[in-house]
């Protein structure tokens, strides 16, 4: 009720002139000016169409097996679209790794992740485009689970080219998480990133690597604890802790075989409409436009945000057999639809917090144009500055710039084997049918890990079955 | 003149949104001179901690062992021999402390290593042929002080040319002391030098006290107490 413009406002126009009246009057009657200047800016800001438009040709070619279609979007895309480019080489990573490029995908991978790393850092210009149009003007900085996921797959991409830095990988993806929730504290002191589920692949795949040294078990039992602790349905973790509190890595004569299977098509992003929120600003915006000098835009388009969702996996695990005989199965080590889930959920109400102010500052721009080029409430000037506010809303798109080709988990299992050639085969499994198998001959060596990744989004293998050399 | 004011200062500061790269920077570093302090690690241990523990139990352990050993002789006026250098087997560093070391483990086993070869006090056995031994043996660390253990890891070593008289490990622990948010940590790092024909052992030590604080208050606050 104490706000200023309501009382500043009529006394202006009760001390103006007749002859300050004219030109004011002109002003009303040149409401087309403004709003012509209003609407081809948010014109220009604003996109039609959304990341997950786009995503959706990309998921059907690489989740059905067609790389080559996968391919040709993301390269179409990539020419296109410049806030989309790193978001877009993340997907052609795994396209990169399917096709059985595993450098190729380490070097794009590495790429963005310095990228990202960089992106961390806000930019003012960014952050104003943003509040003016929506945050797809911001350059896309991953979310929080694809910034570790990113190392995660780092670190599998390099086991299976010369494995030399899939260490520092590992590493790097568990000081990644302690990093994001470090920095996670808001200005209140909260951190909703406390509540983060941990990603153990970084921890597993560091105690692997440093059991096959045969000398650093305290950092294998370490790295065996924090898998334990952070996926604890992960049915090998008491199994691996045990042996390297007590065991070894292998009986002489025999190597260790470590399979990966990124399993099912994984969570992407989709626009939702925030309808309460939408209802509650609506109200709100009414009661202003009643006691202020102006009225408000009233908040007719819909506050669109983004969501973190997943579809229904097909697969449940993948049977693995050597040499013909049934070897065992593979069992998750990271769910990531289940952790982007509860990681987006937990920082949702700042992505909605982020919507709403925006709708607030566009709205804030209206009233003070109105206020300074003197419409009047209830004349056709004012209607037309509401009308392109409406406008200006109505051109936001959710932000859903997201990983999109992960897998929706990554299974593991560890078989100690003699040394030499083996014939692996691996058959996913689900609730139907099992599904078609692929089989991949690999070298064990005495002593050592070897390394095989295979891609099954659905019953059938998509790409190559990928194998490191001992 | 109003509106034009506003519109022209609208302009302004879209223009200057659109040009200006804001306050995103890239990344840079320096190399540090000699002598310039290390960063301080503000939730564990770092550079700062692990070179001066490294430093002082090494040294430590060679002025012990250092010692010239005169040689007994029957024959007057014989000349004294040096004795030659012990060879030692450099096993592992553990890491028994609350803290991951992460990347340092491997430097400090490497420290180590160096500063004892560059000695000359021991001639200690490559971590090559040690890591090799290890695995080929299938032999934990642990197990090398089972009879069994021990006489395969050294008949090996023999067979690979490298007899060793004494296996090292260095071991680094931690212990906790808190006080309300803030805690105090200690550091040890222990070289245990083992004689294999014996079993007699020798320990040298060197420990560093940290701690952590919340805030630089609270940090000024316990410097001055």
């Amino acid at each position: 009720m104490n706000c200023r413009p309501v009382q500043r406002a009529p006394a202006l126009s009760q001390n103006a002139s007749p002859g300050e009246n004219s030109p004011r009057q002109r002003q009303i009657s040149r409401p087309p000016a403004a709003l012509g200047l209003c609407l081809a800016v948010c014109l220009a800001l604003s996109g039609c169409s959304t990341y997950a438009d786009r995503l959706r040709d990309v998921r059907a070619g690489y989740f059905n097996g067609d790389l080559t279609f996968a391919r040709q979007t993301i390269e179409e895309n990539l020419k296109k679209r410049p806030k989309e480019q790193d978001v877009l080489r993340l997907e052609r990573a795994m396209l990169e790794l399917a096709e059985g490029r595993p450098q190729d995908a380490e070097r794009t991978l590495r790429e963005v992740r310095d990228r990202f790393d960089e992106l961390e850092q806000k930019s003012l210009a960014e952050g104003a485009l943003a509040m003016l149009s929506d945050d797809n003007a911001n350059s896309y900085a991953g979310e929080d689970y694809e910034k570790v996921l990113m190392r995660s797959m780092l670190c599998i991409s390099n086991l299976l080219g010369n494995g030399e830095d899939a260490e520092a990988y590992a590493l790097q993806t568990i000081d990644k998480q302690q990093q994001i929730i470090d920095t996670g504290t808001d200005a209140n002191g909260e951190n909703p990133k406390l509540a983060y589920q941990r990603v153990a692949l970084g921890a597993y795949v560091h105690g692997l690597l440093r059991e096959q040294t045969h000398n650093a078990y305290d950092d294998v039992e370490r790295a065996n604890i924090l898998v334990c602790n952070w996926q604890p349905d992960f049915p090998f973790g008491p199994v691996d802790l045990q042996r390297a509190q007590a065991g070894r890595h292998s009986s002489p004569g025999n190597g260790v075989l470590y399979v990966f299977t990124l399993v099912g098509a994984g969570p992407f992003k989709v626009e939702t409409v925030e309808i309460p929120s939408q209802v509650a600003m609506l109200i709100a915006d009414r009661i202003l436009s009643n006691n202020l000098n102006q009225t408000l835009p009233p908040t007719i388009a819909p506050i669109k945000v983004p969501k973190v969702v997943t579809v229904a996996n097909s697969v449940s695990h993948v049977a693995v057999a050597v040499d013909g005989r049934p070897a065992g199965s593979t069992a998750t080590i990271t769910d990531i639809g289940k952790l982007a889930v509860q990681q987006y959920d937990a920082i949702y109400p700042q992505v909605l917090a982020r919507a709403i102010v925006r709708r607030v500052v566009k709205k804030g721009a209206i009233y003070a144009a109105k206020e300074v080029t003197g419409q009047e409430k209830g004349t056709l000037g004012g209607v037309a500055f509401d009308v392109a506010g409406v406008v200006w809303e109505a051109t936001e798109s959710a932000d859903t710039r997201c990983w999109g080709t992960l897998p929706d988990k990554i299974q593991v299992l560890r078989i100690e084997l003699p040394a030499g050639q083996r014939q692996i085969t691996l058959r996913p499994q689900g609730l139907g049918l099992p599904g078609s198998p692929a089989s991949q001959t690999v070298e064990i060596a005495d002593g050592r890990n070897t390394y095989l990744l295979a891609n099954f989004p659905g019953t059938k293998l998509v790409g190559k079955v990928l194998t490191s050399q001992p | 003149m109003l509106r034009r004011q506003f519109l022209g200062w609208s302009a302004s500061v879209i223009g200057a949104a659109l040009i200006t790269p804001g306050c995103r920077d890239k990344q840079f570093a320096r190399v540090k001179e000699p002598g310039q302090p290390d960063m301080v690690g503000s939730h564990q241990a770092g550079a700062e901690t692990f070179k001066p523990l490294v430093d002082e139990a090494v040294v430590k352990l060679l002025e012990r062992h250092s010692m010239p050993i005169m040689q007994a002789s029957h024959v007057a006026g014989a000349e004294q021999l040096p004795p030659p250098p012990k060879r030692i087997c450099f096993i592992c560093v553990e890491n028994k402390s609350a803290e991951e070391i992460g990347d340092f483990k491997e430097q400090l086993y490497e420290c180590i290593d160096s500063k004892i070869l560059s000695s000359q006090v021991f001639q200690p056995v490559s971590k090559r042929f040690v890591d090799a031994g290890l695995r080929d043996t299938r032999l934990r660390p642990d197990q090398l002080f089972s009879p069994d253990g021990q006489r395969t890891f050294a008949a090996y070593m023999e067979q690979q040319g490298q007899p060793f008289d004494y296996l090292l490990f260095a071991k680094l622990t931690s212990g906790t002391t808190r006080e309300n948010k803030e805690y105090q940590r200690d550091y040890l790092l222990t070289l245990e030098l083992v004689d294999i024909r014996n079993g007699q052992y020798d320990k040298q030590s060197a420990e560093i006290s940290k701690g952590y604080h919340k805030s630089r208050v609270s940090r000024m606050w316990n410097a001055l107490q």
